[in-house]
């Protein structure tokens, strides 16, 4: 079953991003994917491999579970 | 000293070449990345692939039309730039447009690219299949439509148009599908 038919994973990444002063290609760079990906990751079209969310999370200085939630947050996007 | 130039045989890409592509290095084609401009391109380009298709028609229609040579001349003049705009250079433009991800290998592209370009291949294949299937069932069934005769119409533009359409298909689909970020 493809990963974007599954639950709906929701996620922070884009207030912490922004909070942090990066913009999406930088983060694109830190994690090593194109800087398209984390605009899909960021509106929710598209749920990030385990490995992917790691990095992502190392990139932010975040846990994971900061980060993506089954459930959405108060300013979560799906 | 810079890197050497890996060529990818089998995909007929190079690393330097693809990465350009995928990182947007020549900005002068970004009007081209809009979904918009990315489907419009997809319509033209699969126009062009049937002009050619029907070139094999071309020997039939002349002698049932009973067309003049002055206007063949210009039939085939039009046709000629028609094909050479729309396929040709269609088929790099949409290259372009999807960031030339359908050949591209796999070390060279992101999780998500993989994900997306395999969808691609597997639409793009049942399409095909499809199409290919309705051909088969025309030349069964269509009283009008013969795709070989003995004279004339040996079928060669279909061929070319087959060829065209089966390399692109997968970039026609994700140009197609692609949302805009």
């Amino acid at each position: 079953m493809s990963r974007n038919s599954e639950e709906p994973v929701f996620n922070q990444i884009e207030q912490i991003r922004t909070a942090q002063g990066l913009s999406r290609q930088e983060l694109a760079d830190l994690v090593g994917v194109h800087y398209q990906t984390i605009g899909y990751l960021e509106r929710g079209e598209y749920s990030p491999s385990l490995v992917l969310a790691l990095r992502i999370a190392k990139a932010l200085k975040k846990e994971v579970s900061e980060l993506f939630s089954l459930t959405e947050q108060k300013t979560g996007k799906k | 000293m810079s890197k050497k130039n890996k060529i990818y045989w089998g995909l007929g890409v190079t690393e330097k070449g693809t990465k350009a592509l995928l990182t947007d290095e020549n900005s002068k084609f970004k009007w081209l990345r809009s979904q918009r401009n990315r489907r419009i391109l997809v319509v033209l380009y699969a126009l062009g692939i049937l002009v050619v298709s029907l070139g094999s028609y071309y020997p039939t229609l002349k002698t049932n039309l009973n067309i003049s040579s002055e206007t063949e001349i210009t039939i085939l003049v039009v046709t000629g730039i028609w094909v050479v705009l729309s396929v040709l250079i269609g088929y790099s433009l949409l290259r372009v447009a999807v960031r030339g991800i359908a050949e591209a290998p796999d070390e060279l592209l992101d999780e998500r690219q993989i994900q997306i370009r395999n969808t691609s291949y597997r639409y793009a294949y049942l399409t095909m299949m499809y199409v290919v299937f309705a051909i088969l069932l025309a030349m069964l069934f269509g009283p009008e439509l013969v795709l070989f005769e003995p004279e004339g119409n040996d079928g060669s533009y279909l061929v070319i148009a087959a060829l065209f359409a089966f390399s692109s298909a997968p970039s026609m689909i994700l140009a197609w599908r692609e949302r805009d970020i």
